[in-house]
């Protein structure tokens, strides 16, 4: 075995990457076909293998109601974030790149977007936490919404900030020279030319909040409950088909927003 | 639109973003730093914080986060070398896209369905039994093996994107000549590979590991009892015992931590040109 291997080593590397690559996807795919066909079983404790095939567990998760109140906030928060998010990262990447401001005012505003970048999330969400505890803001929608609009704000920003440095700035120049006011060169030209990176910051900003766990961990409180949080609670507990089937609907939803966003904008 | 108006407009519309993050963010980190302070100006919380009992926690969470991320950058090494200089550039999206889609789901369902592969009566332990390589089940699920295996899990497609870049501006000529020069397959990699991504190998580490050592979903769904990590602390004293103090110094001991690191890395120029990227 060893003398085989040997000269695969040492000459050319041979196989080896190309084994290593496989056994990858094979440790990234493996738990997450194994928890799709656990979820078909028609037992509430799965057993392998499965005895028949049933849908009933998505029919109980689609039907649980304090399942169904996880997804609207869910997706309440997604939609706040992907609209509010790319609007904020809009005005940031326009201030970072565009702007008139002072080159020194343009790199204090994107060193305090970036913020969530480089403080360790557990550390933001407790500094949140503890502030609204303070402040008696109480918990809720409205702390957990901002706490995920600022964790979007940098990965919106910069996406888009990459693409306004892209743009060609002859076009308005070219626009405002035939007469347009600033308002109808960045309706009719900046924006459309923007537009698909518009829509990726929004899918992006989207999955980020859909997925974001930490943050609404210390802000939900009794109040607000969403996927990811409700997945935590039950997980803790225990280990059942439900969970296994509503965690591939989770995993359904989010690789379609990831699949939907790198057609419009191809992962650096 | 004279200048002074669009200076004006120009800073209404950078106000927008700006206070939401420091109403959210910096805000925040300062109530955070007086508790930590607190009561009055004293420096009891980070003594408490890094007294012995907690200085372990913190050099756990720490080495943890380092031991991944090595383990992290040894299967990208490999993995990143393939797609960029041997799959047919046909593939190469697909893979890529295969490789870092994980990023994209939901990190306490991809935690999760690990418990079902290392329990007990999981679908490894059932394997290994069938096929006779052990006789009774191991105990892998609650301790640091399934723990460890859930960190690999989860940031590995971070360090294998991160990497990915750096590799794939290696010019592949550089190696043919280094092996038609005689090179073995350890001299390549150390003289030809490893220098030209090095940076992009810091940038991932830099990135990952902070990240693991202050992870709380999962030591919280896939470690056991023992594996108590910075941010479990933290989750603790703010949930259970509303003495914020003693979690807002080590809050800030472990932030310290991570700026030194970061600043450290961004003073090497290549490595800041990574770092950029995210």
């Amino acid at each position: 075995m060893v003398r085989r291997l040997w000269p695969l080593l040492r000459r050319g590397a041979g196989r080896f990457p190309g084994v290593v690559v496989v056994l990858t996807l094979a440790f990234l795919y493996v738990p997450i076909i194994a928890i799709t066909y656990l979820s078909l079983s028609p037992n509430p404790q799965p057993t392998v293998p499965i005895k028949g095939v049933s849908l009933r567990w998505y029919n109980a998760v689609l039907t649980d109601t304090r399942f169904i109140e996880a997804i609207l906030s869910s997706v309440g928060l997604g939609i706040v974030s992907a609209v509010g998010g790319t609007t904020l990262g809009l005005a940031g990447a326009h201030t970072i790149i565009r702007s008139q401001l002072t080159s020194a005012t343009r790199s204090a505003v994107a060193l305090v977007i970036g913020l969530p970048l480089f403080i360790p999330t557990v550390v933001v969400a407790f500094a949140i936490g503890v502030t609204t505890g303070i402040m008696n803001l109480g918990f809720g929608f409205l702390p957990v919404a901002l706490g995920h609009l600022f964790w979007v704000l940098p990965f919106t920003t910069f996406l888009l900030t990459a693409r306004y440095t892209e743009l060609n700035r002859q076009l308005p120049e070219a626009a405002r020279d035939l007469g347009a006011d600033r308002k109808t060169v960045f309706v009719t030209i900046t924006l459309p030319l923007l537009r698909p990176a518009l829509f990726a910051s929004a899918l992006f900003a989207f999955a980020l909040s859909f997925n974001e766990f930490l943050i609404t961990f210390f802000l939900a409180g009794s109040g607000v409950t969403t996927v990811p949080l409700e997945i935590f609670g039950k997980v803790r507990i225990g280990a059942t088909s439900f969970l296994n089937a509503a965690s591939v609907l989770v995993l359904l939803v989010s690789a379609l927003i990831a699949g939907g966003a790198s057609v419009l904008q191809r992962p650096t | 639109m004279t200048n002074k108006s669009r200076r004006l407009r120009d800073s209404a519309i950078a106000g927008v973003p700006v206070s939401l993050a420091l109403t959210v963010g910096v805000l925040p980190m300062i109530v955070l730093f007086i508790e930590s302070i607190g009561p009055g100006v004293t420096t009891a919380n980070y003594r408490e914080a890094l007294g012995p009992l907690y200085r372990g926690t913190l050099v756990y969470s720490l080495g943890v986060g380092i031991i991944v991320t090595g383990v992290c950058l040894a299967i990208a090494y490999p993995v990143t070398y393939w797609v960029a200089h041997r799959c047919s550039s046909r593939y190469r999206l697909q893979v890529l896209i295969a490789l870092t889609l994980p990023l994209w789901l939901n990190y306490v369902v991809l935690n999760y369905s690990w418990v079902w592969i290392l329990a007990r009566g999981g679908l490894l332990n059932r394997i290994l039994t069938d096929i006779g390589l052990i006789n009774r089940p191991l105990d892998l699920l609650y301790t640091d093996v399934s723990m460890f295996i859930g960190f690999v899990y989860i940031y590995l497609p971070y360090v294998i994107l991160t990497l990915y870049v750096s590799m794939e501006r290696l010019d592949y000529r550089l190696i043919e000549a280094a092996r038609d020069l005689g090179a073995t397959n350890r001299r390549v990699f150390i003289d030809v590979i490893l220098p030209s991504t090095l940076p992009g190998a810091t940038a991932a580490a830099l990135i990952v590991y902070a990240r693991i050592a202050g992870a709380f979903a999962t030591p919280a769904i896939l470690g056991g009892p023992g594996n108590v990590m910075i941010a479990s602390l933290i989750a603790e004293a703010f949930r259970q015992y509303f003495d914020y103090g003693f979690a807002a110094a080590l809050s800030f001991v472990f932030l310290f931590i991570v700026v030194i690191a970061l600043l450290a890395g961004g003073a090497i120029p290549q490595v800041r040109e990574e770092l950029r990227q995210w």
